[in-house]
């Protein structure tokens, strides 16, 4: 078969099963967790939390700066029209639009990041159970080695109040 | 270069009105109707405004000729999203028409409020379309309009002075207010002649400015006598 | 947090989305021919010409600009709840959130639509855009219009993802709940989002930078929408203190828009369980403080006008309080002011009924203070020669009218189709309070406590 998961009704049983398949060998990135709601207080949730989202904002955010500085300056130069005794490069107005665009190039340039490493959009894996948007935490290994099996089975019923299924 | 400016002198203003008939048919102004000219929607680019002045029986009677001011400092101008309103480098207010998407802005910013609007096609009934200015487009509804010193009268005179190989001389150009004026009152010509008559009277010590403590630098001289208060 | 309360969130909060009453299909009807009527009174307005409306000369901005700068204030709800409550971890906003940012998303396209249909001719609005055109001419970025073209689409384009960007997980909830077609459409919508830990980090993580990002685009949006006055040498419009006016103000009607969608959603969708008494209580005591400020801001600008004595604004200022807009204004002052404090500033009147009758009058305050910023100034301009006055012609009067019912259809429309209250985020405020690392592992690996 492909996967072997269970579903735990309290983040704490997921985390004994965490700690289980751990301890039976398998490493932390073949573990797979899934959860309805995100779980601050547990250490199964930290993995994965290191992430460059807040540098490629603020470098979004410099991209939209140079281009709205060039844009302003640019199309004020290309044809340049006198307009109220303001100057022809007028920085004050432009700082404004300047503004608005490195705003914009920062939250683009987040929510496309969030997509890439997220992989959103993107196919539902064979690992998933409805179940876990309904409250339950799903555990889990894809494509396990038949050695391990058992070894595996035992962890995830290890532990506790949890359906152990396979797919 | 030259830089275009008027003097209107008040003194001499009889209130005729023969300006404002001369414009509309010069620059193919429509008339809106009674209807909505009650609705303040009449498009006098050149208005003649009426002032009592006093108290019975001292009341004196005073007209303001009203047009655009082509000021060098014009908030009408940096607050156009399309560039229709812009300076040229002759010192006039450029209008577009066809750049004007009619957002009216340039309207508030008067502080004249010199600019107009067109609310509907502008209407003909036959024969008077043949009485159409070929030289002045005729503007559709949506766009803002104003006086423009009678600009295809200066590039007429341009153009034809350029040809002839000379210059433009002091008084060759008349705006169509300018030609019309019954009493001689209104003066137009080149600001940066320092000889020419328009020159000498912004000089004048009757000159004053229409809100020049405003700042916009408008370039039409009001000549009218000073009184002690 | 149990799995029973989390199979009844869910319950509860899909009900709309899986039950249809006949109530819903009758709004809609009404709701959407008003609506209808709308579109069709701008056909005709676009057809016989601008003059259908009451503009005139010198009142060239009127009822549109007003609906402009009123429905892009109302749109500032969403980000002062979200956004600013999310990053100070207010608890109490959790079932709010959603339903306030769905106010900004309809609001702003609401109100973006307004300066197209107050132009002289509309079909040309795309110049506003900066593209390379074949005319070589690119847009005037002096011009306030063209700011506003920026800052809208900014925040228009930040608050719909910070909007829809939440809402994943929902969708994929809903996605687990339902067969057939709904599931291949929400399941569509859900992008095949899977809760694993590294997506959940990656998406609160995109919601903290979207909320530090969209409080200054939102402070910057509406002084930008009121720059299109103070830019102006208007008597009366050229004040500095436009930029945190227009801003109070907004926040201010946002937070009464804010309080009769939740009112109306508690009962008509039977929220009572998620939204409680003290959730309005506590916008109640937002919609005080914001009655106390824009009190004061209409205050420190009057009297500076009224003392500084310059013979044109003092003419806008009496004309206002005196003259013909009299009645306008004043009642202005009682519905923005002094109804909201006497109600809000005492608890026992501090309900649900209470607070939606004050948002209710705030409403109609806000309008009416809007209005009376752009009319009567443009009316009592520098020459008493071209002063002018200003009545609302049917056209008008209809396409206000259908914005309010378009408002009312979206939000219908979407509580419909979108669970209204965050799920997941419900779920999160319920879960245990923080253990050290040292207690949970202890109680995790059944240790003895140290």
């Amino acid at each position: 078969m492909s996967a072997v998961y269970a579903l735990y009704s309290s983040p704490d049983a997921a985390q004994r099963a965490v700690n289980g398949l751990y301890a039976a060998g398998i490493a932390q990135a073949d573990v797979v967790v899934m959860s309805g709601e995100p779980f601050e207080a547990q250490p199964f949730a930290h993995r994965d939390s290191a992430t460059w989202l807040w540098y490629i904002a603020c470098l979004g955010g410099f991209v939209g700066l140079g281009f709205s500085t060039w844009l302003t300056r640019m199309t004020e130069l290309a044809w340049p029209l006198q307009t109220g005794n303001m100057p022809i490069v007028a920085w004050w107005p432009n700082l404004i639009v300047i503004f608005e665009l490195t705003m914009l190039g920062a939250i683009l340039a987040t929510v496309l990041t969030l997509f890439v490493t997220a992989k959103l959009p993107g196919r539902l894996p064979k690992l998933y159970d409805p179940e876990v948007t309904n409250g339950k935490i799903l555990v889990g290994v894809e494509n396990p080695a038949a050695a391990t099996l058992p070894a595996l089975e035992r962890a995830l019923m290890a532990g506790g109040a949890a359906e152990l299924k396979r797919s | 270069m030259h830089k275009w400016g008027m003097a209107v002198d008040l003194d001499k203003c009889t209130g005729c009105g023969a300006c404002v008939t001369a414009c509309h048919a010069e620059n193919n102004i429509p008339t809106v109707g009674p209807e909505q000219a009650a609705r303040g929607r009449a498009m006098h680019w050149l208005r003649v405004e009426r002032y009592w002045e006093g108290d019975f029986p001292d009341v004196r009677l005073k007209f303001r000729p009203v047009m655009c001011q082509q000021c060098d400092a014009a908030p009408c101008e940096p607050v156009c999203p399309t560039y229709a309103s812009h300076h040229t480098a002759e010192g006039l207010n450029a209008q577009i028409y066809n750049r004007c998407i009619g957002t009216r802005y340039c309207a508030n910013a008067c502080p004249y409020n010199v600019r107009f609007f067109d609310f509907f096609n502008p209407q003909w009934p036959k024969p008077l379309h043949l009485q159409l200015n070929p030289d002045v487009s005729v503007r559709e509804v949506g766009v803002m309009e104003k006086c423009t010193f009678c600009v295809q009268r200066i590039n007429a005179a341009s153009i034809g002075a350029k040809g002839d190989k000379r210059e433009l001389k002091d008084g060759e150009i008349q705006p169509a207010c300018v030609q019309s004026c019954s009493a001689r009152a209104m003066v137009f010509g080149d600001l940066n002649d320092p000889e020419s008559e328009v020159s000498r009277l912004s000089r004048s010590p009757r000159g004053g400015k229409l809100l020049d403590d405003l700042g916009t630098l408008p370039k039409v001289t009001y000549l009218e006598r000073q009184t002690q208060v | 947090m149990s799995e029973a309360y989390s199979r009844k969130l869910g319950d509860d909060l899909l009900r709309p989305l899986l039950e249809t009453s006949w109530r819903f299909y009758l709004i809609v009807a009404v709701l959407g021919s008003i609506v209808l009527m709308g579109l069709g009174t701008w056909m005709y307005q676009m057809y016989m010409g601008f003059g259908m409306t009451g503009i005139n000369n010198p009142i060239f901005w009127a009822f549109y600009i007003t609906n402009f700068v009123f429905w892009i204030g109302i749109s500032h709800a969403g980000t002062l709840i979200s956004a600013i409550l999310r990053l100070v971890n207010a608890g109490w906003r959790r079932p709010v959130t959603r339903c306030a940012e769905v106010i900004t998303a309809f609001a702003l396209m609401i109100g973006a639509m307004f300066p197209i249909i107050h132009l002289g001719r509309p079909w040309l609005f795309f110049w506003l855009v900066p593209y390379p055109s074949s005319r070589q001419i690119w847009p005037n970025f002096r011009s306030p219009l063209v700011w506003d073209f920026f800052a809208i689409t900014t925040y228009l384009t930040g608050s719909v993802l910070f909007l829809v960007l939440p809402m994943i997980p929902d969708f994929a909830l809903v996605r687990d709940r339902t067969t057939g077609l709904r599931r291949k459409i929400y399941g569509a919508l859900a992008l095949g989002w899977q809760g694993t830990p590294k997506q959940w980090h990656r998406l609160e993580s995109a919601m903290s930078i979207m909320a530090i990002a969209i409080i200054p685009v939102a402070v910057s949006v509406h002084t930008i929408v009121s720059f299109d006055f103070s830019m102006a040498p208007v008597p009366m419009w050229h004040s500095t203190m436009f930029g945190p006016y227009f801003v109070a103000g907004a926040i201010f009607s946002g937070i009464a828009g804010l309080i009769i969608a939740m009112a109306a959603l508690r009962k008509f969708l039977h929220l009572e369980e998620y939204l409680h008494p003290v959730h309005f209580q506590n916008l109640g005591k937002l919609l005080l403080m914001m009655s106390l400020l824009w009190g004061y801001f209409v205050f420190a600008e009057r009297l500076t006008v009224w003392y500084g004595n310059e013979s044109a604004e003092i003419a806008v200022l009496r004309v206002t309080q005196k003259g013909s807009f009299a009645p306008l204004y004043w009642t202005m002052v009682v519905v923005n002011f002094v109804i909201p404090v006497s109600i809000l500033s005492i608890k026992r009147l501090r309900t649900i009924a209470g607070c939606v009758v004050a948002s209710f009058g705030v409403l109609v305050g806000m309008w009416l203070e809007r209005f009376l910023i752009v009319v009567p100034s443009l009316g009592h301009k520098y020459l008493p020669y071209s002063w002018g006055t200003y009545r609302p012609r049917p056209v008008e009067l209809l396409i206000t009218t259908s914005t309010f019912a378009a408002m009312c259809l979206l939000y219908t429309l979407f509580a419909k189709f979108v669970p209204i209250i965050s799920i997941w985020e419900l779920k999160v405020g319920e879960q245990e309070p923080h253990e050290t690392a040292q207690e949970r592992s202890a109680r995790v690996l059944g240790e003895a406590r140290p």
